[in-house]
């Protein structure tokens, strides 16, 4: 690594150190400060920034599987909406055949879709445990 | 509303609610108790009573075009429920006031104070609650079996039998109204529909019977809160429901509510009911409690987008997730049974 480089790392924010250095404001700073609903939603705050963090890490490659997903079960015209607007609606039309391969994908999707949303539900170690694998 | 106004509203209300009943002349100590992303819960003093004001700080109209009843009750029609829960033997708080949404305080209703420990991450872990949690799921099934008891005529006229059919379509109505986001979720109602059991009679549900919503002393159970979701429904709902992976707190081992076991839940409802569902419906009623739990976090984003509530409902919103999961990990298990 150049002298340049060393310099510009040493000097760059990143999105998540930015996240993290908010987050520990409300902890640090803003919570002991607070008290009653307030100090309740400063918590909720510092959670809800580590969403922030892990969507932006994980939402691409949650997307590229919605949108792999959508080209094999629904191919032709994408048509209107999300890729799991269109699989939901297909689900709901009973025109997708909710097979193996089916609930693979969406065992996929809900493995990334928890690590961003709630990675300490109990629930979600268990299905690491069981689908990791899988993949 | 801010705590100075909710407390010289109370004081103008309150004298003459509670004369006779409970000595005092004004309210000291107002504090909003944490959680609650629906109602309000307030804690306060009356002379030397402490007493709860449950209130609702928004209209329902914006959604009041949605089937069922997962916003809840009316406060109005939930004291009434609770008032008609006195009649047995479960433990549920007096009620001493009852506002409609037409009032200044808001609708809202005031109770007793009922000590005991309601935070799972205490009373689930915590030793001094050992003999409790070693006695509760039995208790849990004698309440329930209580509660199913409560003859369906005498309640109010909002709380009506349904039909699987009927839960079913407004599911659907629901996951369509809220975009249709969720594959996983139509996914499950899909599987709930293809897997329903026959029809069941209908009895009265308290709905949302489980971990976070009882109060817990060291002999067990002391009082049942949140009687928001009742409705009218089959009894292995109920069950299913208190068993259910979320509400477990973390302590999946223990099915029943994260600290009990299935067959002292189901000798409990026996007890009092004098039946008992099976085990296979009451887990069929689990997952049917993981797709209600995505659709309540999918009514707090839709309540929050429509300017109702604060950063809470915005987060629950995500909690959907875990319904998602669990719904998969539920339907993969039974498959392989």
């Amino acid at each position: 690594m150049s002298q340049d480089e060393a310099q510009t790392t040493a000097s760059d924010v990143t999105i998540s150190e930015l996240l993290g250095a908010v987050k520990g404001f409300l902890m640090d700073s803003a919570l002991p400060a607070l008290s009653g609903r307030d100090q309740f939603n400063a918590r909720v705050a510092a959670n809800v920034l580590g969403i922030i963090d892990r969507e932006q890490q994980l939402g691409p490659e949650l997307a590229a599987l919605d949108a792999a997903a959508a080209q094999q079960c629904l191919p032709g015209d994408p048509g209107p909406g999300t890729a799991p607007q269109r699989l939901s609606r297909a689900l709901a039309a009973r025109e997708i055949d909710a097979d193996s391969h089916f609930f693979e994908y969406l065992k996929q999707r809900q493995l990334l879709v928890a690590a961003i949303n709630n990675p300490r539900y109990a629930s979600r170690k268990v299905a690491e445990e069981k689908w990791r694998d899988d993949s | 509303m801010s705590p100075d106004q909710l407390t010289a509203l109370l004081n103008t209300e309150l004298g003459e609610s509670l004369a006779g009943k409970v000595p005092g002349e004004q309210v000291t100590q107002l504090e909003r108790l944490s959680g609650g992303a629906n109602n309000e819960t307030w804690r306060l003093m009356w002379g030397s009573t402490s007493l709860i004001l449950r209130r609702r700080p928004f209209s329902a109209d914006s959604i009041d075009q949605l089937e069922g009843n997962i916003l809840g009750l009316s406060l109005v029609d939930e004291a009434a429920v609770i008032q008609l829960a006195t009649s047995t033997s479960v433990p549920v708080p007096d009620i001493h006031a009852v506002f409609d949404a037409t009032h200044p305080i808001g609708e809202a209703f005031l109770m007793g104070f009922i000590a005991g420990e309601s935070i799972p991450q205490k009373w689930l872990v915590d030793d001094t609650y050992e003999v409790a949690r070693s006695r509760l799921a039995f208790q849990c099934g004698e309440a329930l079996g209580r509660i199913h008891s409560i003859n369906c005529s005498e309640l109010p006229p909002n709380i009506g039998p349904t039909t699987l059919e009927k839960r079913f379509a407004a599911a659907q109505k629901r996951l369509h109204a809220f975009g249709d986001i969720s594959p996983v979720l139509q996914f499950g109602l899909n599987w709930l529909i293809d897997h329903a059991p026959s029809e069941a009679s209908c009895v009265l549900l308290h709905g949302d019977f489980r971990t976070g919503n009882l109060l817990v002393d060291e002999q067990g159970l002391a009082g049942v809160l949140d009687w928001e979701l009742t409705h009218q429904g089959p009894a292995a709902e109920d069950l299913g429901y208190l068993c259910a992976n979320v509400w477990r707190f973390g302590q999946l081992h223990k099915p029943v509510g994260g600290f009990g076991e299935y067959d002292d839940l189901i000798a409990g409802y026996g007890s009092t009911a004098g039946w008992a569902p099976d085990l296979a419906t009451i887990r069929y009623w689990e997952i049917f409690a993981a797709l209600s739990w995505g659709l309540v976090c999918q009514t707090m984003g839709a309540l929050w987008h429509s300017g109702n509530g604060d950063l809470e409902r915005a987060a629950v919103a995500r909690r959907r997730s875990e319904a998602e999961l669990d719904i998969l990990l539920l339907i993969e298990e039974w498959e392989r049974a």
